[in-house]
């Protein structure tokens, strides 16, 4: 298990966060994603296997920018 | 040369956003103000300022660039929504400002009327609105964003006998930091050498400075104040206290509360629900009235009315304020869950030592049959060998130089200590040890019962089963213990003292702190079993230092973890004091309570605004661009209520 922080641009409502979450989720291997639109941040807790770019893919289709990956 | 702008703190990302919408929104109006113009001398006071074709023909000119450049962001975010059935916000607006600007185009066909200004001024609106709404956001993050601005940039390093100036980055474990009068504590370390006060306000939010002096620890970015340190340093980067407590901060955040949940689903499934109403009002108005372009005005109103944001933000804008608020007084909330668990709690637990008490104790008294010197180099001789609080305080106060040798020492748990000095046998512990080694205390006895009755802990020290004298060590009570315990008393929370001292000692201590409720006798490892028995009663909060007792932190309904410096046990408490106040934890109650009242008030709100305006625009009753305005107001309101959290006095 690991924690992967990821900074995401071009959030700017509730909405907006609640889709990125459930992208997120549908990656195979993420057990938790939790998106802030406060921080522009997403929290996620995936098996190890799970790659950076699975994520950011999972962000950009939900069509918003993925800035860094922690 | 390092390129400048490396160690520039990162802006944060909230001044790029208000900085674009800004943009946007001045160029929006600098197009919609003539379009508005235009309508309200037509509709309003009957002045045709342009003729009819060409006005439509300037009108949808002027719109253009409003809606699908200054708006690109917008309509793009909002149609990648529809297609890939992500929907947001953004799918709402976009939809409904297309749909009004392509009226405009079919409007010369004379089959619905012109509607192009509407979308201009709805997207006008909306960038308004997120302007305003971005602006309130980030009032709301700016505790924590000064938290972020906290940490120093440069360090002043000892080498040899030389000062040299480098950036933070570059400190290493184990430099020296010379840190003048005035001056930053560039990051975590230990002072080597001089004596100053330190103003530790800015992270521990204790605000009277603390004096510091060989061997203390101090903490970076806090302020030196009038003396000259030299301090080692011991903790860098992502390791120091700061980062820890900006990590604990920004976790929080990403926490949810439990009573978010619902607005939550609502958010996840709103937009399509809105599109489907949004479609089936336009149906139902065109069919009934036959009139294409009231339909359309209507449906438009419905699509642009409806605000998911409101309820998205209500919970995390208040968490976001409240935890900032937290933050600046040394109060760090780690689970928003704790919040929301706070208002049930009806019983808060203390742990003793070190959360009521300073978790110093000192000798107070000496009873000696033998002379006190003689009684004290025994005692500290055999004590400097074991770590035991009270074992300090005796060696602490006898202050030898050097020790007697002890041989076969040993230590008894929860007894005492014994050894051998030369031949002597050296017994040294409590009433239980004595009894065991059968040693008549008689004549020690009077002494005994009235320092256990100031809530002492007493030590008889013996030679060859011969009772030598006794040793009376108290750890005394916090100055603002006793004026929380009495605050918590007044909002009418019960109170427990829980420890592993003797019923009577226990009980002088909980008499001078205020509490009436006194588990005594407890071992450390069955304090979660007691806080699980007080439990069947109600929820419990648990108070304590976070080391010895941090199961018992875990199993309380809420946790809070008091710490002194940087030695905080962050993993164990919901709630996470910087400062060993108990104070703190008052305030940390009382603020949990004032935040979870403030997410409840937004809440509402933001549900009453969509049960209220959703349906006044489905019965046509609201001009799209008052609807428009209607849902930028409402979250604003949502923000602006959240950054009211700061005019609560805590």
């Amino acid at each position: 298990m690991k924690k992967v922080k990821i900074l995401i641009e071009g959030m700017h409502c509730a909405s907006c966060a609640s889709n990125i979450e459930r992208s997120l989720k549908k990656v195979s291997g993420v057990k938790e994603a939790s998106v802030s639109l406060m921080l522009k941040k997403a929290m996620v807790e995936a098996e190890d296997t799970v790659t950076k770019e699975e994520l950011e893919k999972a962000v950009a289709r939900t069509g918003y920018r993925v800035t860094r990956v922690e | 040369m390092k390129s400048r702008g490396e160690h520039d703190p990162v802006s944060p990302p909230e001044d790029s956003e208000i900085r674009s919408w800004k943009w946007r929104l001045i160029l929006s109006w600098i197009f919609t103000i003539p379009i508005a113009a235009l309508m309200i001398f037509e509709r309003i006071f009957d002045i045709v300022l342009i003729d009819m074709p060409y006005s439509v023909i300037v009108i949808l000119a002027l719109g253009f660039p409003v809606v699908f450049i200054f708006g690109w962001e917008t309509i793009r975010g909002g149609l990648r929504g529809l297609f890939t059935a992500y929907f947001n916000m953004d799918s709402l607006i976009a939809l409904g400002t297309i749909i009004a600007y392509v009226t405009g185009l079919f409007s010369f066909s004379g089959l619905v009327q012109d509607y192009s200004g509407v979308a201009a001024m709805i997207m006008a609106f909306f960038t308004t609105g997120k302007y305003v709404e971005a602006k309130a956001r980030g009032r709301a993050s700016q505790e924590i964003r000064k938290l972020l601005e906290l940490g120093a940039k440069k360090c002043t390093i000892l080498r040899g006998n030389k000062e040299v100036e480098i950036p933070i980055e570059e400190v290493k474990v184990g430099d020296l930091m010379l840190i003048k009068p005035g001056e930053k504590i560039p990051t975590d370390g230990i002072v080597v050498k001089g004596e100053s006060s330190v103003d530790e306000s800015m992270v521990t939010g204790e605000s009277l400075p603390i004096d510091k002096m060989k061997g203390h620890t101090v903490i970076g970015a806090t302020i030196n104040q009038d003396g000259t340190l030299v301090v080692k340093v011991t903790k860098v980067g992502s390791e120091t206290f700061l980062a820890h407590i900006i990590q604990l901060v920004e976790e929080a955040q990403g926490t949810k509360v439990p009573i978010q949940k619902l607005a939550d689903k609502i958010t996840s499934v709103f937009v399509p629900i809105i599109l489907a109403l949004a479609v089936l009002t336009f149906l139902n108005w065109w069919l009934l009235s036959g009139d294409l372009s009231r339909a359309i005005g209507v449906g438009v109103s419905v699509l642009v009315i409806a605000c998911p944001c409101a309820l998205g933000l209500a919970t995390p804008t208040a968490l976001m304020v409240g935890s900032g608020m937290g933050a600046k007084r040394g109060i760090l909330f780690r689970k928003g869950e704790a919040i929301q668990t706070m208002k049930e709690v009806k019983t808060i637990i203390f742990d003793k030592t070190g959360t009521i008490t300073q978790g110093k104790p000192q000798v107070t008294n000496i009873k000696s049959f033998i002379s006190e010197k003689s009684l004290l180099e025994i005692a500290a001789s055999l004590e400097h060998l074991s770590e035991h609080p009270i074992a300090r305080a005796i060696v602490n106060r006898a202050a030898l130089r050097r020790f007697a040798n002890v041989t076969s020492f040993k230590i008894l748990r929860g007894r005492g200590v014994e050894g051998k000095i030369g031949r002597n046998a050296i017994v040294i512990g409590n009433r239980l040890l004595m009894k065991e080694r059968k040693i008549n205390i008689s004549k020690i006895i009077p002494f005994l019962e009235i320092c256990e009755g100031e809530g002492k802990t007493t030590l008889i020290v013996a030679r060859d089963k011969k009772v030598l004298g006794a040793i009376a060590v108290a750890d005394a009570i916090k100055e603002d213990s006793q004026q929380a315990i009495n605050f918590l008393h007044q909002q009418g929370y019960r109170t427990v003292m829980i420890t592993g001292d003797n019923e009577k000692t226990a009980r002088a201590i909980a008499r001078q702190a205020g509490i009436t409720e006194v588990i005594a006798n407890v071992l450390p490892e069955e304090k979660a079993k007691k806080v699980e028995e007080l439990q069947k009663h109600g929820m419990v909060a648990f108070i304590g230092d976070g080391i010895n007792d941090a199961p018992a932190l875990k199993q309380s309904n809420v946790g809070i973890a008091m710490g002194t410096g940087t030695d905080i046990a962050i993993e164990a408490g919901d709630i996470v004091l910087a400062r060993g106040s108990l104070m703190g934890a008052v305030q940390s109650i009382a603020l949990s309570k004032a935040i979870f009242v403030k997410i409840k008030q937004n809440l509402f709100w933001a549900f009453a605004y969509n049960t209220v305006a959703i349906p006044l625009a489905v019965a046509g009753l609201l001009h799209p661009i008052i609807a428009e305005i209607a849902m930028a107001l409402s979250s604003i309101s949502v923000v602006s209520n959240a950054n009211l959290l700061r005019r609560k006095m805590i």
